[in-house]
């Protein structure tokens, strides 16, 4: 009996990713039609408005780059602890302790520039984010203590401190009444590119740039790639392990508190407990779509939020949320599927024991040097 | 030996199996009768392992015929081998701590409609019938280990086992317990139940063993029917061969000079927190080569570490050239000219899933930056050159190293380790697992470095690449240096002195 086994595959091919990417959605719009039917919508108008609220026109376009700079952050975040093997579960967290030192700074500083408030408020938010991992981090490198577990916790953590700073201290005394606190100085608001798009794109395209250099071009890159593939062979060439997972955790705190910030001064008005609006989540699939590479973070970003302004919009056609929900979810999980076809391949193993004792193969001749 | 294929508990038939990068097994044969208890011999790396997982259900080998009872077995699955009658009992147990001794031994295997009391009742009148005292309730956790040990002997007894693979099972054990566990195997035996015994220690093998099979780089070399037939030196000498066909002759000597390489009492901790080495003095000169014979686990992997820098000794003093490294990290004592080809190639020598180039440029990435920049163009170079001189066939050089051949694996290795000209090398086991031409390629390079002036420490557990190589050798046991050799001593002299620790005078 032949048994199907799924084999890691030596090489991915960009272009096989690409493929494996285009098909993974496709097959999922196709099985997504299927639902529309049985609905009673016209998959084809459904899909022609998703496509066009999230792609045609600068209004559209500008939306889901709007909606793709949170994800495209947040995935950079967990993808550069994942770069190293380590799980960032916790930008959630992250994000709102970078927006919570963000608006402390701003009540403090409320009589500066915008642009020097801006980017003191983004320092802030990279503090933050940062500050929030300090804990994760050190039990990691110095304990072993899975970030896993302590990075999620520290979510609800980052969520209550912001509610309790809705309720009493940070309370908008002219809020009639409301807790809520008050909002970031007007002058802090990012400067608008185009549409709805503003300049933290182009934070976040920069820091993807950065990190995507630094990571495979840099001897800093090298290092951490040697100690998240083989923590040993990092051993042996004299590199520290504790500092390279300490380097990488705080980084991806940081870069999660930014997005916090980002998210806070570019298209929020106030910090609130629903600022990060899973957008920290969603940024592990984005990494793990990317598989875990910052120049695939980009991409995944940018089809993520277009699905999602895409599913957004076609509620207006009367299609129902729950309905909207299953579809973007599906049309994400078929790329996640599509990621494990590119990653591995199918192999259908030969009967347990393949030949009889004595039958020998011939031996490849290329497989030893002469 | 036409016995009809009934007679045999175990017959595992000309077994083939390839990892990457290194092969296993080469057509290798076991077959153990009812009711024996069947040695499994063999250096590290020959393939014992390899054949267990195979009866196991572990592997599924890529050539030949597993046979259990009379009846030939397409195991696929490790469920599918246990249904079949193998226990096996690994080095590292596989309990669950947090459970009980009973919660254990029925854990996937537990009677339907049955109360916990019930069951460890069961158990106990179990450990009560092999004399295998172990208290049902307690957790795992509170146990010693050779109390784990019987709590495995006992999970496989409850699925029935009537073949009970033990690897290393003596390794954990203290004597008192290793000698219990020998009347425990040979009661399991006297009932028709077969045991397959792996160990090092040979004078355990002759005490309880009925019968032996001998592994050699991946075949069968030796069956022995009885082993009161043979004696402890006879046995070990089948296990290292002592053909003398090494691939070469010995290289004329050479001129020694200054010292390259000095261990001054060193003393060490190994992984499970007892003393590894003791009171190690050595030196290396310039253009010699210095064996280390020892039965596994008798220090050399730890003496390996302590010289590289992976493991800090305890006490006592590395030099390099002169120059105390004690504190020295591993990449600042290949600066001063120490190279290291590790045992574990892939995975500490090599990082499997990166390129080839990336791997090429362990030691030197420091050198090859441009600003904070690696430069691409300069390791690409630095790679291509390795590969040139070193005769590495490879695919693409941005190609995940993993798919390297062993030989070429260690050519590479070999060869990213002798660009920074060192001046002396440390090899642990470099030609263990490669195939006739890759043993040979290693062999040259060492016997070439030998020649350009490098002091060559070579740890191996080949015997006759040992005596084919070295020019003088040093006897480890249980951590000790026990005794030094010239080049024309007998094979017999120095097994002497590594079973026994008493080098003969």
């Amino acid at each position: 009996m032949r048994r199907p086994a799924l084999v890691r595959r030596d090489r991915v091919v960009p272009a096989t990713q690409a493929l494996g990417f285009f098909v993974g959605i496709v097959v999922a719009l196709l099985l997504g039609a299927v639902l529309l039917i049985v609905s009673d919508h016209s998959p084809a108008e459904v899909y022609e408005r998703m496509f066009d609220s999230a792609f045609r026109g600068t209004d559209s376009l500008s939306r889901t780059l709007g909606r793709a700079t949170p994800l495209a952050l947040a995935g950079l975040s967990v993808a550069v602890a994942g770069s190293m093997g380590l799980w960032n579960i916790g930008a959630e967290g992250q994000m709102m302790a970078g927006a919570i030192v963000a608006t402390g700074v701003a009540m403090m500083a409320d009589g500066l520039s915008g642009p020097l408030l801006i980017a003191l408020m983004m320092v802030a938010g990279v503090a933050g984010g940062m500050v929030l991992m300090v804990g994760p981090a050190l039990a990691r490198s110095h304990l072993g203590v899975s970030e896993i577990i302590t990075t999620l916790m520290l979510v609800y953590v980052a969520i209550r401190v912001v509610e309790w700073l809705e309720t009493g201290p940070w309370k908008d005394p002219e809020s009639f009444g409301f807790a809520v606190i008050e909002p970031v100085p007007e002058q802090a608001a990012l400067p608008g590119l185009f549409g709805r798009a503003n300049i933290g794109m182009l934070i976040a395209l920069g820091l993807l740039i950065v990190f995507s250099v630094a990571v495979s071009r840099t001897a800093w890159g090298y290092e951490l790639r040697l100690a998240g593939s083989s923590p040993d062979t990092a051993r042996y060439a004299g590199v520290s392990l504790r500092r390279k997972i300490l380097a990488a955790l705080l980084l991806s705190g940081g870069i999660a508190g930014l997005a916090g910030a980002v998210q806070l001064t570019g298209s929020a008005t106030r910090l609130e407990s629903g600022l990060s609006n899973g957008y920290g989540f969603a940024g592990i699939i984005v990494a793990a779509l990317a598989l875990m590479r910052p120049s695939g973070v980009a991409v995944v970003a940018f089809v993520f939020g277009a699905v999602q302004v895409g599913g957004q919009s076609i509620q207006t056609l009367g299609v129902s949320s729950a309905i909207s929900d299953i579809l973007q979810a599906m049309i994400l999980f078929g790329a996640l599927v599509a990621v494990v076809f590119f990653s591995y391949r199918v192999r259908w193993s030969a009967p347990s024991v393949g030949l009889p004792a004595g039958v020998r193969e011939e031996p490849d001749p290329s497989a030893e040097a002469a | 030996m036409a016995s009809s294929d009934a007679d045999y508990a175990v017959w595992l038939r000309g077994i083939d199996k390839q990892f990457p990068g290194v092969i296993a097994c080469a057509g290798a044969d076991l077959r153990v009768r009812p009711g024996t208890i069947h040695a499994l011999l063999g250096e590290n790396g020959a393939g014992k392992t390899t054949m267990v997982n195979v009866l196991a259900g572990v592997y599924r080998p890529d050539v030949g015929e597993v046979w259990v009872s009379g009846r030939r077995r397409f195991f696929q699955s490790p469920a599918d081998a246990i249904q079949a009658g193998v226990g096996m009992v690994y080095q590292e147990f596989r309990l669950v701590p947090t459970l009980t001794v009973a919660e254990n031994i029925v854990l996937g295997a537990a009677p339907r409609l049955l109360r916990g009391s019930e069951i460890e009742q069961r158990v106990a009148e179990l450990s009560a019938t092999y004399g295998l005292a172990a208290d049902p309730a307690r957790p795992v956790w509170q146990l010693s280990m050779g109390e784990r040990q019987r709590v495995e002997i006992l999970k496989a007894l409850w699925r029935n086992a009537s073949v009970l693979v033990m690897d290393e099972p003596t390794a954990v054990l203290t004597p008192g317990e290793a000698a219990e566990l020998g009347s425990t195997l040979q009661a399991m035996a006297s009932e028709g139940r077969s045991v397959i015994y792996i160990s090092h220690k040979l004078d355990q093998v002759v005490a309880f063993c009925d019968e032996a099979t001998v592994l050699r780089r991946g075949k069968t070399v030796a069956t022995v029917d009885n082993l009161d037939d043979v004696d402890l030196h006879e046995l070990a000498e089948m296990m290292v061969g002592s053909s003398q066909s090494g691939a070469l002759g010995r290289p004329p000597p050479g001129e020694t000079g200054h010292e390259v390489l000095r261990l001054q009492g060193i003393h060490a901790v190994g992984d499970r927190g007892l003393p590894a080495l003791t009171d190690i003095d050595l030196t290396v000169r310039s253009g010699e080569i210095v064996g280390i014979v020892g039965v596994s686990g008798n220090g050399q992997k730890e003496l390996a570490e302590v010289i590289s820098g992976l493991r800090p000794p305890a006490e006592g003093q590395v030099a390099v050239k002169g120059q105390d490294v004690t504190e020295a990290s591993p990449s600042d004592r290949y600066r001063l000219g120490l190279a290291y080809v590790p045992e574990d190639r892939l995975g500490m020598g090599l990082a499997p899933k990166m390129s080839v180039v990336d791997n090429s440029v362990v030691r030197s990435y420091r050198s090859q930056r441009r600003g904070v920049f690696l430069s691409m163009s300069r390791c690409l170079e630095f790679c291509r050159g390795l590969v040139e001189r070193f005769g590495v066939r490879v695919g693409r050089l941005n190609d995940p190293i993993a798919g390297l051949s062993g030989g070429n694996l260690q050519r590479l290795l070999l060869g990213r380790e002798l660009a920074g000209q060192p001046s002396v090398l440390v090899a642990a086991q470099p030609s263990r697992g490669l195939d006739v031409q890759g043993v040979a390629a290693i062999q040259g390079h060492l016997v070439d470095q030998r020649a350009g002036g490098v002091g060559v420490l070579l740890i191996s557990e080949d015997l006759d690449e040992l005596l084919a190589l070295s020019d003088r050798l040093l006897v480890m046991f249980e951590g000790r240096i026990v005794g030094e050799y010239g080049p024309d001593v007998t094979p017999r002299t120095i097994l002497g002195a590594a079973m026994s620790g008493n080098p003969p005078t």
